[in-house]
């Protein structure tokens, strides 16, 4: 249909109508689980036709163990939909811990995908002063990722250039300005703009959650507006107290649209940003989750606002709490009054969905990719090895699961899908723990239109 | 040279001159252990000391109640004396709590926010 251009589609319009996925892939992880394996990209069969419909059907081992894969990126995205010399046939996995980065082409066998090419993270502690990747984005041609520290898992980190051949070319950014942390980022051409969050540095995160470590600032609490042809910080939305451990990150997929938004996890809020018509960048809380009694907790458990996710046709917007249990679906057709339509509950630590479909759930909603008709998430249930140890200490045992959730696009609402469940508990080299998805053909988290 | 002797390994013992990480002495000599970012930063190689000192003054990743309840970072530390361990998850018993339910006292921080709980120097 689109033969003379490059990946992605022409508009997010066009991406709604794209192919049915048939094929996603996981990551799945047994850094920190005490099984002595390599961490793994898990090819998933999502196609109810197949006879191995929700099942993992390929297993790519990463070459080392220790890497903890979290989230990854393509190659190419919408951004290049012009350039018929590219196409999205690599994904990029960063491992939070080993600084590696592995490129994985999923185009020669989208079945059975392999590594392409590995970018050694000691050359890129050497070349760049760079640990902790995370967020990968394509940039047109090119590809920049946010990594949370310094060599010395110090904040706030910077970005990594690659260029479309994985080389590096060395750190993204001009300026780091005052910016205390890193995290996800974002960004919107047409506007000239990235945001960018805080979660904290390498070697506050990595070992595990300490609650007093938010007191003494170590965890983040504000936004960063960048100008992204100048390539570095211009405006800071100091969140407060509504804002603490500010996460995901994500901009409507309207190109035009200078709406975004922001999922604080400690807070358990949602904080809408926009540009004014003055040009200012401004910002307000739209969602509160509130804490929830528990029979054994001193204080309320709050959600923890791990992800956010904004349907291709910028219609809702999607949270969960991964503590509480739920993930839920708000109608933003108003951004600033979004108006809740949707809400499952999985696992959490409420007791609301101890089991679902059979399998008893370790964990809860955490990560979740959305198709790009908007009808189908798939969601996975661990956040990070040491922070699962520390809440859900059960997932060592019973492992990660990834469940999917029927959404209505026409009146709103979610329902869980009976017929498919992936248990990773019962992966053949023991229970592994699965975080962020991709789609072969794109999602609702990969493209970005300039 | 100093021993190693690994208790949840049916006390199996080995010699290292100490120079090198515990992590890389013992992997060199066929130890299975798990480990990430191999800077002392991550946790991911925690082990727990039963008996003998090590110096691990380059970790950042361990607050001090962890270090009170004995554990070590094996991909910084490095024996200064005979040693007694316990590896791999086997030992994480005490490394992970649930923070809202058990929170810490102002010095079992990490070292770089902790406050004295007496003034001793």
């Amino acid at each position: 249909m689109d033969g003379c251009c490059g990946p992605g589609y022409a508009s997010p319009t066009e991406a709604i109508k794209a192919p049915k996925e048939k094929l996603l892939y996981t990551i799945a992880i047994y850094t920190g689980t005490g099984i002595q394996k390599p961490d793994y990209l898990a090819t998933v069969d999502v196609d109810p036709q197949s006879p191995t419909y929700s099942k993992v059907i390929h297993r790519l081992e990463m070459p080392g163990i220790g890497d903890e894969l979290h989230h990854m990126g393509w190659n190419a995205c919408s951004s290049c939909h012009g350039d018929s010399n590219m196409s999205r046939k690599y994904l990029l996995v960063p491992g939070v811990r080993s600084n590696n980065i592995y490129v994985v082409d999923t185009a020669s066998d989208p079945r059975a995908p392999k590594i392409h090419k590995v970018v050694d993270g000691s050359e890129i502690k050497k070349k760049t002063n760079l640990s902790g990747p995370h967020t990968v984005h394509c940039l047109g041609s090119e590809i920049i990722i946010s990594f949370l520290g310094d060599a010395r898992g110090e904040a706030p980190g910077g970005y990594l250039h690659l260029n479309k051949d994985f080389e590096i070319v060395g750190r993204w950014e001009n300026s780091m300005g005052d910016i205390p942390f890193s995290y996800d980022f974002w960004y919107q051409p047409r506007h000239n703009v990235m945001v960018s969050s805080e979660w904290a540095a390498p070697n506050t995160f990595m070992p595990g959650f300490d609650l007093e470590e938010v007191g003494h600032l170590k965890y983040g609490r504000r936004l960063h507006v960048w100008d992204f042809k100048k390539k570095e910080p211009v405006q800071t939305m100091y969140l407060g107290e509504d804002g603490l451990i500010p996460l995901e990150v994500k901009f409507m997929h309207n190109p035009d649209s200078s709406h975004g938004f922001c999922g604080a996890a400690l807070s358990a809020n949602v904080i809408h940003f926009w540009k004014s018509k003055e040009g200012k960048w401004k910002w307000e809380k739209i969602i509160d989750v509130e804490n929830e009694p528990h029979p054994e907790w001193p204080i309320p458990i709050p959600g923890v606002m791990s992800a956010i996710l904004v349907s291709m046709d910028d219609k809702y917007l999607y949270i969960n709490n991964w503590l509480h249990g739920d993930m839920r679906q708000y109608d933003i057709s108003d951004p600033h009054k979004p108006k809740l339509t949707g809400q499952v509950w999985m696992g959490g630590l409420l007791g609301k969905a101890p089991e679902v479909n059979g399998v008893k759930i370790a964990g809860g909603p955490q990560m979740y990719q959305l198709s790009l008709d908007g009808k189908r998430m798939y969601v996975t249930t661990s956040l990070f090895s040491t922070w699962d140890n520390q809440f859900y200490p059960e997932i060592r045992k019973q492992g990660g699961a990834m469940i999917m959730i029927d959404c209505d696009v026409e009146n709103g609402g979610m329902k869980i899908n009976k017929d498919f469940i992936v248990d990773f508990g019962k992966e053949p080299n023991g229970p592994s723990r699965c975080h962020e998805s991709r789609y072969p053909g794109g999602d609702c988290t990969s493209d970005i239109w300039l | 040279m100093t021993k190693i002797t690994i208790s949840n390994r049916n006390n199996s013992a080995f010699e290292v001159n100490g120079k090198k990480p515990l992590l890389n002495e013992l992997r060199d000599q066929g130890v299975d252990l798990p480990y990430g970012c191999q800077y002392g930063g991550c946790i991911t190689c925690a082990a727990k000391l039963i008996n003998g000192e090590v110096d691990q003054r380059s970790q950042v990743a361990l607050n001090n109640r962890q270090i009170n309840d004995g554990y070590i970072i094996l991909c910084v530390a490095k024996a200064t004396t005979d040693c007694t361990i316990e590896i791999g998850v086997e030992s994480h018993d005490k490394l992970y709590r649930n923070p809202f339910l058990d929170p810490l006292e102002p010095h079992e921080l990490k070292a770089d926010i902790a406050i004295k709980k007496d003034e001793k120097k």
